[in-house]
């Protein structure tokens, strides 16, 4: 008999015995070394383990009673010294074994983020039974941290949770599983993980863990601090290749093998996590137990080569579907085919490309997940059933996407109208006790009868209710990814406290994948603006002009605008623009109509640097390019005048103080005059203020562009205190209600301006929506040339090639 | 494992169902061991809704369990009382708005047998418990009267959360059940723990928990039924499972090779296809002295389909 050492009694070698036993009982004499003190056990069931899901003793895959049947000599418990490949033998803690032919299956080791404190007791990883054993004996009511996202930690967060612990996931990407899911899926996986009673962190960088000896705190970049009893982490595994290095194999990444597992030397072979094949590393099971077969026929002298295959993603929560295969990652020439269902949590993305299904993401409905791989595998054309893939092998004429499944989905509780506080329940009752129109819902419930935005979802609550009985007017869409326009857009992401814009595309179900050049601005705009402080902005879902915070210009240059309060400036400020105009060669210098001062033909690349200049000199951004405010102007008032009546100058500046950065739907120009001759031209302005004798006439909802349109009197008040806080709460309002690009004045020729007067004569509404505004001004108000003038974000200014040099030669 | 003793007695007795027809409960099945004359009684009894003990769940949308029979609104205490059936616990099975069936079992009182049916219901956002039968398990009963589940948490608050049956493994060791102390005095070992949902969309889940020497089941089952798991309806797939005869049920690779029932065959797959409970008895069950078959329903279809065996 052959003697055949194998070093790790793992999941591979464990496969790689079964197959050696079954063909040839008596070809080998096996010594097993394993470092743990017990055999072959189903490591991917771990996780079961954990969560009390399933004992130890269902997940042993070969007993005493196996080994022994099989003549194995086990030595469990004993770590490897050292191979002597000389003499042939390994040197394990209690002595030499010879071998013929010597297997190493050492596995991985798990990656501990070296950061301080991970050496504190209590800091453990996720990779053996004794771990587990570990996180089963925490003391009731522990508090857990969960380092990494991935499968592996979010297995262990669920089982911790189950087993009653408070659980804490922190992750670094954006989303989890990010190396398996997009991030529409990554939304619906930590959703169900929420609802678990999970908290889940993404963004979050660990900066240290703190404790006296053992674990207490866990501390972020962000400077958050976590109380925790212990600390999980499962951020990733490193091959174990000391051994096989020491003993002067080809080590890369891991010890290197060829299609037979053989490594560099003839009489030595490699399989599972510590082997590099081809450049590639394996941490799934599926690989190892292919290697596994092949090494089994190349000890026996038959031919078999590995070849590595694609792979397929399963989380092991119960009750969390998810199924992930190929490559998913968007890219020229790859098409996009979404199914959403937000009533049943489904979400089902294929990825095309070449008429070959390249990639699949899957959440809650993943019965058709091995189809879809099988087709990834053996990349199958799908041209001609493209039209129905994405319903499966089962499709029979299955039906389309409900466009009014958002609606349908939504619970009855969810506030519907805003301006009455109706919720969608009370519709449907209305409905149900023979309410059957807009008329009669409006009539019973208030319903829309307001502001009238929520009209569209009235409509759709009625048509899902009443089904065929309704006709549904048709509403103009946001655009071609959804079925629902602006205003119910607006309403649900509040109704149902969308704060992502993945929450967004998943609960309204959108068609594509991520929106669209149209929706995706609208929707950041609606999702910054309700919720300033859980939502972060996405410069990438912003037009050129607001990315580059400068106007493009048709050459391809750029207008830089600096800020002037009220259109007040001063000799230093102006020396400054001059020695800018003149370092950075600005061919035109004009002044605007707002009183502001334009810089034209701005080469991009010198945008950071001017910005920095001009930022020295106290001038901040004009946001001449934003939606957003953009000008307060003034006339010189009772400073100057012999006919102003109030200090408009110093009213416009403390309203440009107070408003400048925020964003709106559309541009927001102010102006304020003097006296009633109007020098500001107050009155063609989204806000004009005209000053009194007796006060502060505000008008709202001017224009003075393709429409020309005068202000119309929202209200007059008496000092200038009541006038701004009138100001910042009908900006507030506008920003709060109204559909993306549109200005104030034809939102109002939608709400009605005895709406909007309506409301803010509510001294405590008017108190709300400033407060909400400073708020969202705290997040917001913050000069974009001073952020961006930093050397590392410049780069992004800087052209990709200089064809100058190119040309010059 | 073929050698297991069962000869011990079992936690549960009977174990009925109730079928809506024509505005009342009658009797579709059931299986009582030796009370004939019980089964006798039952078959000549109908409820109205609101009536009995099956009407009360049905009428009340809810889980209820009743201990003590005498004075009661139970209709056969008499019949209950003659066989030595002192407590019963009776499940409404809806789908949607619309009521399927009830299933009722019955328990026998004695100073020995341990285990633990019990209903949990939610209330201000944590799963406590409404009422469970122990048998004599009577300090883990005060236990449970005294634990909360928030969601994710332990058996009830875990199926809560993720809204489908779960089995756990050896209650009384370690703190992988939150009870775990007082579940190992008490000789309990394994946990079924299952959503009952209900029109009105409160929360109820029921656990059963089975004890080594007085089981209330040798076999649990956990059959997955949704179309969006498993395709084409009318198939299930058994996701977890374990039996005292032939140990783990679950596929070990995890790889998608579970066993696959098929409508209208074999008990399973008549729960599959009609969506009712069924009981069984001898061969059709097994060669099990029990077995008792539960759908679960969510958003008006068959969702699972838990089994046990006893």
């Amino acid at each position: 008999m052959e003697r055949l050492v194998v070093i790790g009694a793992g999941m591979a070698s464990g496969r790689l015995l079964e197959h050696l036993f079954e063909a040839a009982p008596e070809k080998f004499e096996v010594t097993l070394f394993n470092a743990e003190p017990r055999g072959n056990y189903n490591r991917i069931m771990l996780s079961p383990v954990l969560s009390g899901e399933k004992s130890y003793a269902e997940i042993v895959t070969h007993d005493d009673d196996w080994y022994a049947a099989h003549g194995v000599t086990c030595r469990f418990g004993e770590r490897i010294r050292r191979i002597d490949r000389d003499r042939r033998v390994v040197v394990g803690t209690t002595g030499e074994v010879p071998y013929d032919r010597l297997v190493i299956a050492t596995g991985s080791d798990p990656f501990i983020v070296p950061c301080p404190g991970h050496d504190l007791d209590g800091v453990i990883a996720y990779r053996d039974l004794d771990d587990t054993n570990r996180m089963i004996d925490q003391p009731q009511g522990a508090r857990a941290v969960v380092i990494g996202g991935g499968l592996l930690g979010l297995e262990a967060a669920a089982g911790l949770r189950l087993r009653g612990m408070e659980v804490t996931v922190l992750h670094l990407a954006g989303h989890l599983m990010e190396r398996q899911l997009d991030p529409a899926a990554g939304y619906l996986l930590r959703a169900d993980l929420e609802r678990r009673g999970i908290t889940v962190m993404t963004q979050a960088s660990t900066k240290c863990i703190r404790g006296d000896g053992k674990v207490e705190t866990v501390e972020l970049e962000d400077g958050t601090v976590l109380p925790a009893d212990l600390v999980v982490m499962a951020v990733g595994i490193r091959p174990a290749v000391a051994l096989a290095r020491d003993a002067g194999l080809t080590v890369g990444r891991a010890i290197e093998v060829d299609a037979q597992m053989q490594t560099s030397d003839p009489d030595v072979f490699a399989l599972g996590e510590c082997v590099e094949f081809t450049g590639q590393l394996f941490g799934l099971v599926a690989p190892l137990y292919d290697q596994a077969k092949v090494l089994a026929a190349t000890l026996l002298g038959q031919e078999a080569a590995f070849a590595p295959k694609q792979l397929s993603t399963k989380l092991k929560v119960t009750g969390c579907d998810l199924f992930s295969a190929g490559d998913f990652a968007e890219g020229p020439g790859r098409e996009d085919i979404v199914f959403r269902d937000p009533a049943r949590g489904i979400y089902k993305r294929l990825v095309v490309e070449d008429d070959r299904l390249v990639g699949a993401v899957m959440y809650g409905d993943t019965a058709d997940g091995n189809w879809f791989f099988g087709l990834i595998k053996d990349g199958t054309d799908v041209s001609e059933m493209r039209e129905t893939l994405i319903f499966g092998p089962a499709y029979q004429g299955g039906a389309a996407a409900d466009p009014m499944a958002a609606v349908a989905a939504l619970p009855a509780d969810a506030e519907i109208c805003g301006c009455n506080g109706v919720c969608k329940g009370q519709i449907v009752s209305a409905i149900e006790g023979g309410a059957t129109d807009l008329g009669a819902v409006r009539a019973q419930t208030k319903a829309s009868a307001s502001c009238g935005t929520c009209t569209g979802l009235v409509e759709q609550v009625l048509a899902a209710t009443l089904g065929e009985a309704f006709a549904m007017p048709a509403a103009q869409p946001v655009c071609g990814c959804t079925d629902l326009s602006h205003e119910d857009v607006r309403r649900l992401i509040k109704a149902q406290e969308l704060k992502s814009q993945p929450a967004v595309w998943q609960e309204l179900g959108w068609r594509t994948p991520n929106g669209c050049h149209v929706c995706r601005p609208a929707v950041n705009f609606y999702l910054l603006a309700d919720w300033p402080l859980e939502y972060l902005d996405d410069p990438q879902s912003r037009f050129v002009n607001e990315r580059k915070h400068a106007n493009i210009q048709k050459d391809g240059t750029f207008s830089v605008v600096p800020r002037m309060w009220g259109g007040i400036t001063s000799a230093a400020e102006l020396r400054a623009i001059a020695d800018a105009a003149e370092k950075y060669d600005v061919p035109t210098v004009k002044v605007t109509g707002g009183q502001r001062i334009d810089l034209l033909g701005v080469k991009g690349e010198d945008l950071p640097a001017m910005w920095a200049d001009l930022n020295a000199a106290g001038l901040v951004s004009g946001h001449a390019y934003s939606k957003g405010l953009r000008t307060v102007k003034t006339c010189v008032g009772t400073d100057h005048c012999r006919f102003g009546t109030q200090d408009s100058t110093g009213l416009g500046i403390r309203l440009e103080r107070r408003l400048w950065g925020s964003w709106t739907p559309h541009k927001v120009k102010l102006a304020v005059s003097g006296c009633p001759r109007n020098c500001a031209e107050a009155t063609c302005k989204d806000v004009g203020i005209v000053c009194v004798d007796s006060g502060f006439e505000i008008g709202v909802g001017g224009a003075a562009g393709m429409d020309v349109k005068e202000v119309e009197r929202l209200v007059k008040v008496a000092t200038e205190d009541e006038a701004v806080e009138w100001t910042v709460a009908f900006v507030q309002l506008y920003r709060e209600h109204a559909k993306y690009l549109d200005r104030p004045y034809k939102w109002l020729s939608k709400v009605g301006l005895d709406w909007v007067k309506e409301t803010l004569s509510d001294a405590a509404t008017r108190t709300a929506l400033v407060e909400r505004f400073d708020l969202s001004q705290t997040i917001y108000q913050t000069d974009p040339w001073a952020e961006l003038a930093v050397r590392e974000k410049a780069r992004a200014f800087a052209p990709i090639a200089d064809l100058t040099l190119e040309a010059a030669e | 494992m073929d050698t297991v003793l069962e000869t011990t007695r079992t936690f549960v007795e009977v174990a009925e169902v109730w079928i809506p027809e024509g505005g009342r409960l009658v009797l579709s099945g059931g299986v009582y061991g030796p009370h004939s004359a019980f089964a006798d009684a039952s078959r000549q009894e109908s409820f109205a809704k609101g009536e009995g003990l099956p009407g009360k769940a049905w009428a009340e949308a809810r889980p209820v369990v009743l201990k003590g029979f005498d004075g009661s609104y139970f209709k056969r205490a008499e019949a209950a009382r003659a066989v030595g059936l002192t407590s019963a616990v009776a499940v409404p099975v809806f789908a949607g708005q619309s009521l399927k069936a009830v299933l009722v079992v019955l328990c026998a009182d004695d100073a020995v047998r341990t285990g633990a049916i019990e209903v949990w219901a939610e209330a201000d956002g944590v799963l406590s418990l409404d009422d469970g039968y122990y048998g004599a398990a009577t300090h883990f009963e005060w236990v449970s009267q005294h634990t909360r589940f928030p969601r994710g948490q332990g058996l009830p608050g875990g199926v809560w959360a993720a809204q489908t049956p779960i089995l756990m493994r050896d209650l009384g060791s370690g703190y992988r059940f939150v009870r775990a102390e007082s579940a190992g005095q008490a000789g309990l070992t394994t946990g079924l723990g299952l959503p009952v949902p209900v029109p009105g969309g409160q929360t109820y889940v029921l656990t059963l928990l089975s004890a080594r020497g007085t089981p209330i089941a040798r076999r649990f089952e956990i059959w997955d039924a949704r179309a969006a798991r498993t395709g084409p309806r009318g198939t299930a797939r058994l996701i977890d499972g374990i039996c005292e005869r032939e140990g783990p049920l679950w596929d070990p690779e995890n790889a998608g090779n579970e066993r696959i029932a098929h409508a209208w065959e074999g008990p399973v797959g008549r729960v599959l296809a009609t969506g009712l409970p069924v009981t069984e008895t001898g061969a059709a069950a097994g060669d099990y002295a029990m077995m008792v078959g539960l759908p679960i329903h969510r958003g008006g279809e068959l969702a699972h389909v838990v089994a046990w065996y006893c």
